[in-house]
């Protein structure tokens, strides 16, 4: 099953410090604060089971991982979107 | 005023650190009829006059059996005791014009059973109970904000090198203890402090048909607006214009494996008090691994930015 936007949202929604629903595709999230670093590893970790391969040092950046809109794509390209 | 053995005379509030006690005593101390000053320690140092030990032997030591030898029952030295922590409360309540008084000191639970022995039948007690998880994230801000721990929390912090632990420890302990007087049958309430902030109005307005005294307008405002008399107690409180819930699940954002560890400690002790159990799985060391192989990985990202 594809990754979509309300399954990521429903999946931050017991992690993130504020209140993510008036959250954008393209809001920051962890730059910003909004997601803190536990709730960012817990993604990574959830990132990884969904998609079936393990992160490298590479994937973790901002540029991947910072707004929903990026987190599907790279999720996307990783076949698991 | 209540007279001097009445049960209207006083109320006393108990509840583990940071489950809101702070919170309820500015709302009781903002009703016209109750004045309810920051913390006394006037009750816990009571309960530290009653320690007792037993020896090995069998042979009980403290102030009520030394005293016993002397000729005083214990019915007496209770009584006087009480008399001399209720004065300084009495005193306070008359200076602010009040009839009444309220008494909370947020780490009385740790002396709920001397306490008891002290007040049980004289007040009407007040238990306040929060979720463990939530009350172990803020006693770790407390530690944090004021750089140590309180005497009640060092055999946990001595016992359990994990701070959480510990905490979790020590609200487990004593939410049992104010558990447990919930459920004397005595004259006793209880609510919760989610209730507390979630539904203000309908938690205060049972509160205080319980002790017997009206609801007011306006009272939960008058209760945030001022910062009242300066004392001991939960800075967190005075930094709110309004009651709110944003103090509620903030143990949902610890990370996954300290929620298991700290839920396989805590459920039972939630369930019993009516909250729902914390779902969460162990972590295997092969996950807990590639966890701390992540969070080195997101520092370095961090480290970029």
């Amino acid at each position: 099953m594809a990754l979509t936007r309300e399954m990521l949202l429903e999946y931050f929604a017991d992690k993130a410090r504020g209140d993510l629903s008036e959250v954008q595709d393209s809001t920051e999230l962890f730059s910003s604060g909004l997601i803190d670093s536990f709730a960012m590893v817990d993604l990574l970790m959830f990132l990884e089971k969904y998609t079936g391969s393990k992160l490298g040092p590479e994937d973790i950046n901002l540029e991947n991982l910072d707004t929903i809109e990026r987190i599907l794509n790279f999720v996307s390209a990783r076949g698991g979107g | 005023m209540a007279g001097a053995d009445s049960p209207g005379r006083g109320i006393v509030v108990v509840g583990s650190p940071r489950s809101g006690t702070t919170l309820l005593r500015r709302i009781l101390d903002a009703h016209s009829q109750i004045a309810c000053p920051p913390e006394t320690y006037l009750l816990s140092a009571a309960a530290r006059f009653l320690h007792e030990e037993t020896f090995a032997q069998g042979l009980r030591i403290g102030v009520t059996f030394g005293l016993g030898f002397a000729g005083f029952e214990e019915d007496e030295v209770l009584s006087r005791l009480r008399e001399f922590a209720f004065a300084f409360l009495d005193e306070h309540a008359q200076k602010q014009g009040k009839p009444r008084w309220a008494e909370k000191t947020a780490f009385d639970a740790f002396h709920l059973d001397a306490i008891r022995r002290v007040c049980e039948g004289h007040v009407h007690f007040v238990c306040i109970q929060r979720h463990g998880l939530d009350v172990a994230v803020s006693l770790a801000d407390l530690v944090d904000k004021t750089g140590g721990y309180v005497e009640e929390l060092h055999d946990y912090v001595a016992r359990y090198p994990e701070p959480l632990e510990a905490f979790a420890r020590a609200w487990i302990d004593t939410s049992t203890k104010v558990a447990d007087l919930a459920a004397s049958g005595g004259r006793v309430t209880d609510l919760r402090y989610e209730d507390l902030v979630r539904k203000p109005e309908q938690t205060v307005r049972s509160l205080l048909e319980f002790v017997g005294e009206q609801w007011e307008d306006g009272l939960l405002e008058r209760a945030v607006e001022t910062t009242g008399q300066v004392g001991f107690g939960d800075w967190k409180t005075y930094a709110k214009s309004a009651i709110d819930d944003s103090s509620v699940d903030r143990w949902k954002r610890l990370p996954s494996p300290v929620i298991a560890r700290l839920a396989a400690l805590c459920n039972p002790t939630l369930e019993r008090l009516g909250y729902e159990k914390v779902a969460a799985d162990a972590e295997s060391d092969e996950d807990a691994r590639r966890r701390y192989e992540l969070g080195l990985m997101l520092n370095r990202m961090k480290g970029k930015k």
